[in-house]
């Protein structure tokens, strides 16, 4: 399928970025197993998560997105599953490479390395579908997962609702965020 | 050969999702001893957790299908994976197709008339909304053919739906309250909605009828047993070809069974419905069961939905509310032909209750913002924001299909591929509608409302009923023209899919079969 579709032509590129703080497994630590993502991996999501949603990144979005990529499909939280029933880990990590190749690249530097203009102009070519080294996964397509990933953490959570300031009205509350 | 052989059955039925566990519970309560197949696991009400990230859990976990076509990226999202299948997590926005809806072709020319009349299934309807539980205000919903006033009053109108009304009255259109198959009060033993929003993650006091509550209690005091994550691959047939003898299945294991019946269903969904029958072929039905017309698998359908938003004025408090839709537009639904070159009835559906995450969350529906701008959108639109879809008709005609794809699923089996390209005219429909809910919302006073891309919704057809074995794959009882002891439940069987969700139609026609197959007992028992 054209994953394109899901947003192309309707993006606009955003002008503000936080600041990404170094926060690579974060400090909600919800899954237990090891990750599957190696250290570096892992990094360069959670600095890329957290210029989508300001705050994923501390609050566990690496960790959030290896254990739910890693385990049974059945099990896994992450919105992914509505798109594609494939294999998720080689998706995740498919797309991290593209974020590193985009940014050699572009600025002959790892990721984790670039300045917030940088990294900002590697977020707005895959959110406008214009990078120029990263075509699989879908640059466009793995920008709206991955924000998606983002969002739960800093907004889908019993926090993130307080954050928003909206009760949150829970049936079942959540054992834990994820 | 089979490595395990079970004991028969009257009745198997594959799949415990609403149109399943509905046929469950009739046929054991008519005496009928009854199994249902269900793929997936074992699901109950404390897995319902108030939370749009745990809820995934409770999704479609069975193999992908391959989607091709305008019109893609349903499937996943549509179906449900374990007992109560969708039904877990539908939003039980309930309506009746309309008497044109059933005439078509007769009337316009196009897709395909139903073998049945609005007046066939009406006693259905009717009493399919008593079992269920509709709440509603027939009175202001004179847009929607009635019979009997709902069995609830309508639930109150959220302040989203105050926001959205002005811009409705502005342009001339009558915005009403929802019919849901959700309690405005406490209904058969079950609880009032508490309007919390959390619909799409399971309702666990049963507030919104979902499987759980509703048709696995009545089944299970029946006597009907339930087996999961038995995955049915294949329907079986006797030497002639025209009964069908059980089905195999594979377990979590991958162990194949064998499960003989007298009375075979499929209630898999759509296209799992298809897909079975074409795996299923034999040397008397080389082209799959039940496609002596070659049209097994064809007229798919779906609803080309558009969504709108915005930010209003006022506060709408977006959170509260039910899913599904707290209010309603089927004013002008009946005219098909609302300008030249565009075809197809239409529906609106209003304020549905929208938490900040999800596929249908605040945050996706501005997808090209993000950082501080997404902050700030977010920290606005949790107070100010509204919308509403449009449900628009597709045509129902036979390339767009389901079919076998050469390349194997998990189970070992061929994918199934579906084709859904939107016909023009039905395209021009849903351009008109995209337009005319952007004028309802800046008529509201939303300055900058925005529409989200077209997408399907709901999948429908491919095992369409007909009275003509050349042109259809089953009769209206969902029996297939060429093997006595197999019928089909659920969406598939609709020749055409109107534009409303489909459920209440799909319940109408799985209590009619019951009874069809309650009263041919001995026959299809034989
Ligand atoms: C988010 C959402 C909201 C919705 N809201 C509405 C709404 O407001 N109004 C409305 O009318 N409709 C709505 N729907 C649609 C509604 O949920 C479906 O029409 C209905 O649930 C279909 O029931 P079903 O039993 O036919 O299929 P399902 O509920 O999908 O059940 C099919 C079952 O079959 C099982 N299965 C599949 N293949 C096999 C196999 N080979 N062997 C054994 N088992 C198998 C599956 O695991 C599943 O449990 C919504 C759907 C979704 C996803
Ligand atoms: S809003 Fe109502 S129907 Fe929906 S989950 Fe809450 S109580 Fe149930």
């Amino acid at each position: 399928m054209n994953r394109r579709r899901f947003i192309a032509n309707i993006l606009r590129i955003a002008a503000l970025f936080g600041v990404a703080p170094r926060v690579v497994a974060g400090q909600s630590q919800e899954g237990s197993r090891p990750m599957s993502l190696t250290e570096p991996e892992a990094e360069t999501l959670s600095k890329w998560c957290d210029l989508l949603a300001p705050g994923a990144a501390r609050a566990g979005v690496a960790r959030y997105i290896d254990q739910n990529a890693s385990g049974g499909f059945g099990d896994s939280m992450l919105l992914l599953r509505y798109l594609d029933s494939g294999a998720m880990l080689p998706f995740y990590r498919g797309g991290i490479a593209g974020i590193e190749q985009e940014s050699q690249h572009r600025f002959s530097m790892g990721f984790a390395r670039l300045d917030p203009q940088q990294s900002a102009e590697i977020v707005a070519a895959a959110a406008g579908s214009k990078t120029e080294a990263w075509t699989t996964p879908d640059p466009n397509f793995f920008y709206f997962i991955s924000r998606s990933d983002a969002v739960d953490m800093v907004y889908g959570t019993e926090a993130g609702f307080a954050r928003l300031d909206i009760p949150y009205l829970a049936h079942i509350a959540p054992p834990k965020p994820w | 050969m089979s490595d395990h052989t079970h004991d028969p059955v009257d009745v198997v039925i594959a799949g415990s999702g609403i149109a399943g566990g509905t046929m469950a519970a009739e046929l054991a309560e008519a005496g009928f001893s009854v199994l249902v197949l269900e793929a997936g696991p074992q699901r109950k009400l404390s897995e319902m957790i108030s939370s749009q990230i745990w809820s995934r859990r409770l999704r479609w976990a069975g193999p992908e299908v391959i989607e091709t076509g305008d019109l893609v990226g349903a499937a996943n999202f549509a179906m449900g994976w374990g007992t109560g299948g969708a039904g877990l997590h539908w939003y039980a926005n309930w309506y009746r197709l309309h008497p044109d809806d059933f005439r078509v072709r007769t009337l316009h020319g196009k897709s395909v008339d139903w073998p049945i009349s609005y007046e066939d299934l009406r006693p259905w309807y009717d009493h399919a909304q008593t079992y269920f539980g509709v709440s509603g205000d027939a009175k202001a919903d004179q847009w929607s053919p009635q019979s009997q006033p709902y069995p609830m009053p309508p639930l109150p109108i959220s302040r989203q739906s105050q926001a959205l009304k002005k811009g409705f009255d502005a342009v001339g259109l009558s915005l009403g309250p929802n019919s849901l198959a959700i309690n405005s009060q406490s209904y058969d033993g079950r609880a009032g909605c508490i309007l919390d929003g959390w619909c799409d993650a399971g309702c666990p006091i049963g507030a919104l009828a979902n499987p759980l509550v509703l048709q696995w209690p009545r089944a299970f005091k029946a006597g009907a047993m339930l087996r999961h994550n038995a995955y049915v691959s294949k329907i079986t047939t006797d030497p002639s070809g025209k009964r069908a003898t059980g089905v195999e299945y594979l377990d979590a294991d991958g162990a194949r069974h064998l499960q003989p019946a007298s009375i075979v269903i499929p209630a898999c969904h759509t296209i799992w419905n298809a897909r079975l029958l074409l795996l299923s072929a034999t040397d008397h039905h080389p082209d799959g069961l039940g496609n002596g017309s070659g049209l097994l698998g064809r007229h798919f359908t779906s609803h080309a939905l558009t969504t709108i938003h915005g930010l209003f004025p006022d506060e709408t408090e977006p959170f509260r509310g039910v899913t599904g839709a707290n209010t309603l537009c089927l004013e002008g639904y009946d005219d098909k032909t609302p300008a030249k070159g565009a075809f197809g009835s239409r529906a609106w559906l209003a304020a549905q209750a929208t938490k900040p995450n999800d596929l249908l969350g605040l945050a996706l529906a501005r997808p090209e913002l993000y950082g501080a701008a997404l902050d700030d959108y977010m920290r606005r639109a949790v107070r100010h924001y509204g919308n509403m879809t449009v449900l628009c008709e597709e045509t129902s005609i036979p390339e767009n299909r389901i079919e076998l794809d050469s390349r194997k699923d998990r189970f070992g089996l061929p994918t199934a591929k579906v084709t859904n390209n939107l016909p023009k005219d039905n395209a021009a429909r849903s351009d008109l509608a995209k337009a005319e809910g952007l004028k309802i919302f800046k008529a509201a006073g939303v300055s900058e409302p925005w529409a989200g891309q077209r997408a399907p919704m709901h999948m429908i057809g491919g095992t369409i009923m007909g009275d003509d074995p050349a042109t259809s794959v089953t009769n209206s009882y969902g029996q297939t023209h060429n093997v006595e002891n197999l019928f089909l439940a659920g969406a598939s069987l609709f020749p055409t899919p109107g534009a409303v969700n489909p459920t209440a139609t799909l319940v109408a026609l799985v209590f009619r079969t019951a009874k069809y197959i309650s009263d041919n007992r001995a026959a299809l028992l034989r």
